[in-house]
């Protein structure tokens, strides 16, 4: 097939001025509606970074092995010993905050503000991946700007949670080597080098944050094989002894710790009707900006050569599947949607730009349809920018103009949370969280603290904050407990034993995580003492029974 | 380093081919190995189709001769 490698000439370069002026409304609207959603998002991240408790369940057990790893100390122990805790990922997003834990202490903002930052230049990452292609600056910053608008990435950015810094690392190694095709002479030899180092390096990192980075670790690897198959074949078996080999050193060093907790722990059950629920409303909110994203795809496919880009998109559709993993969720389609934001700002750039390279045989299309059919799929592209925008759309009700914007478009709480409409609605494994919490959520929390902090034992929380706020240690992660117990390789007995001698000063549920032996040691020995809400969940604190005899 | 070899559309076409193929193939031979032949279940068809989809993509690649993936 001949594709055409020239560039359009001043005589197929005809776009009538409402053409123009089309594209120009689209694109405005477009990024009106991102701006809104980028305002949206930064309220959220700056109000939850003075909150001092739990907001997603498992920040806590974050910042334990942030502090545990501050102090010199492994959070890959043995379950079955005092603390029962042990953590389920790996350390690099830990590591990184240990400066702050030495400087901070037990805080929860500054693992949030990392997440918040990593979004900040994800999203940057995808802006200039787009112009590096297309050298269209406001589809560029669309681009970008739509990774933040996404209800899942919302969710998760500015948490103190790991997984968003590995989208981060993640898309650096795709951005970086990228670049690869525009150095293909044999001069650039060591710079190619440089690159393909360079982008291993930023994956090994992201495999070291979260495990899940693998996927996107075999998109670059499988990309790279496509390019040269000596050289793929070099750097793959490099990058596994590197990566292999640190592994190793870890798990030794742990006495098999590691490995049973970061990857044993981690085989949980699959919930088809989990994915599919999330499947179906991923779809439904970036369905839109896929349209654009799965045509690049199709054109590299048969037209162009493969980008990394599409092959990351494949491989990361392929990988969310693993959403319907039981203690997954949204987030696994993180990955996907910073893939997305890149190939759909790609797409809409290239063809306002008219930078399609077009088979011969389409060619005879001639005359003024040939000339506008690439601004006018632009202006399809952005057109979808636009429908993106409006179907993530999500919004505080409690806000300052906020709530008078919502009061115009008549929006009411669809979520359990009164001060926040979220046009995602709900499935199982989406979290249900976004609300921006309200002082009343803080004072419960430390009305918490105040019901457990005197008992001079320590306490068995599901979420860590009570235990570092009320300044006593933190004793097991339940649903880590209960992976391991479901997968036969965790003996509750010395914790129930521990349970049924009220060693414990108080228990806290949210959601009565532990394994089932904990639990019904727990409604033996324990009696609920008061039920008080926090952030929409409903936490039982349980004291010890004076009916039941210590054994 | 020399002269390296690029993967044409050919080729991958083949590998998509030969993985639907083969997945194909797996997906069945595990049901039978498991005694449930006839017995398929919702995410077995998803699976065969995936691999007739996989493999329909390979053949359609395979025309397209030496060209680089």
């Amino acid at each position: 097939m001949n594709i055409s490698e020239s560039p359009p000439t001043s005589s197929t370069i005809f776009q009538p001025s409402w053409l123009t002026w089309a594209s120009r409304m689209a694109l405005w609207t477009a990024l009106i509606l991102m701006v809104f959603h980028f305002v949206v998002y930064g309220v959220y991240a700056l109000s939850l970074l003075t909150f001092p408790f739990d907001y997603d369940q498992g920040e806590g057990f974050e910042l334990n092995d942030t502090i545990l790893l501050s102090q010199g100390q492994s959070p890959y122990r043995d379950n079955e010993a005092f603390p029962f805790y042990a953590s389920n990922y790996p350390p690099l997003y830990h590591v990184i905050l240990i400066p702050f834990a030495w400087l901070f202490g037990a805080q929860y903002w500054y693992g949030r503000l990392i997440g918040f930052t990593a979004t900040l230049i994800t999203g940057g990452a995808i802006a200039y991946a787009v112009y590096r292609e297309t050298r269209h600056r406001p589809v560029s910053l669309l681009a970008g700007m739509a990774f933040f608008a996404s209800n899942y990435i919302y969710h998760i950015g500015p948490l103190f949670r790991q997984h968003i810094s590995m989208v981060m690392l993640e898309t650096l190694a795709v951005v970086v080597i990228a670049s690869l095709d525009r150095l293909d002479t044999p001069e650039n030899t060591r710079a190619r080098r440089r690159i393909i180092r360079l982008s291993l390096l930023l994956l090994l990192m992201a495999g070291f944050t979260k495990q899940l980075a693998i996927i996107t670790c075999g998109a670059v690897l499988g990309w790279l094989l496509l390019r040269g198959v000596k050289r793929a074949i070099l750097y793959s078996v490099g990058f596994g002894f590197i990566a292999g080999g640190i592994f190793l050193l870890i798990n030794l060093s742990t006495e098999g710790q590691w490995w049973i907790n970061i990857i044993a722990a981690n085989v949980n059950g699959y919930i088809m009707s989990q994915f599919t629920g999330l499947l179906s409303q991923f779809v439904g909110l970036h369905g839109a900006i896929l349209i654009p994203s799965l045509l690049l795809v199709l054109y590299e496919l048969y037209v162009d050569r493969l980008s990394v880009y599409s092959v990351w998109f494949v491989a990361a559709a392929v990988g969310s599947a693993l959403a319907g993993k039981w203690g997954a969720g949204d987030s696994y389609f993180a990955t996907l949607i910073a893939a997305t934001c890149v190939l759909a700002g790609i797409f809409t750039g290239r063809s306002l730009r008219r930078g399609w390279r077009v088979p011969s045989r389409l060619q005879v299309i001639g005359g003024r349809l040939g000339a506008m059919a690439a601004p006018l799929i632009g202006l399809s592209a952005l057109c979808l920018f636009c429908l993106y925008g409006l179907a993530v759309f999500k919004i505080h009700l409690d806000q300052p103009l906020m709530n008078t914007l919502a009061g115009i478009l008549k929006l009411q709480s669809n979520t359990k949370f009164s001060q926040f409409y979220d046009g995602a609605g709900w499935t199982m494994g989406y979290a249900t969280i976004g609300q921006i919490p309200s002082p009343q959520d803080t004072a419960n929390g430390w009305q918490i603290v105040a019901l457990v902090k005197d008992d001079p034992r320590p306490i068995l929380s599901e979420e860590a904050a009570f235990s570092f706020r009320s300044g006593k240690p933190v004793i097991t992660n339940p649903t880590q407990l209960l992976n391991l117990y479901n997968n036969g390789l965790y003996d509750p007995a010395a914790l129930v034993k521990m349970v049924e001698a009220q060693a414990f000063g108080a228990v806290i549920f949210r959601a009565r995580f532990y394994p089932p032996p904990i639990l019904e040691a727990v409604d033996r020995a324990y009696k609920v003492q008061a039920i008080i809400p926090m952030n929409g969940y409903e936490y039982t604190i349980l004291i010890p029974n004076p009916e039941w005899n210590p054994r | 380093m020399g002269r390296d070899w690029i993967i044409t559309k050919r080729h991958l076409g083949i590998v998509l081919f030969l993985t639907g193929a083969v997945g194909f193939g797996g997906v069945l031979l595990l049901d039978l190995l498991r005694g449930g032949a006839g017995d398929f279940g919702p995410t077995q068809r998803l699976a065969l189709v995936g691999c007739v989809g996989l493999a329909l993509l390979g053949l359609s690649l395979i025309p397209y001769g030496n060209r680089p993936a």
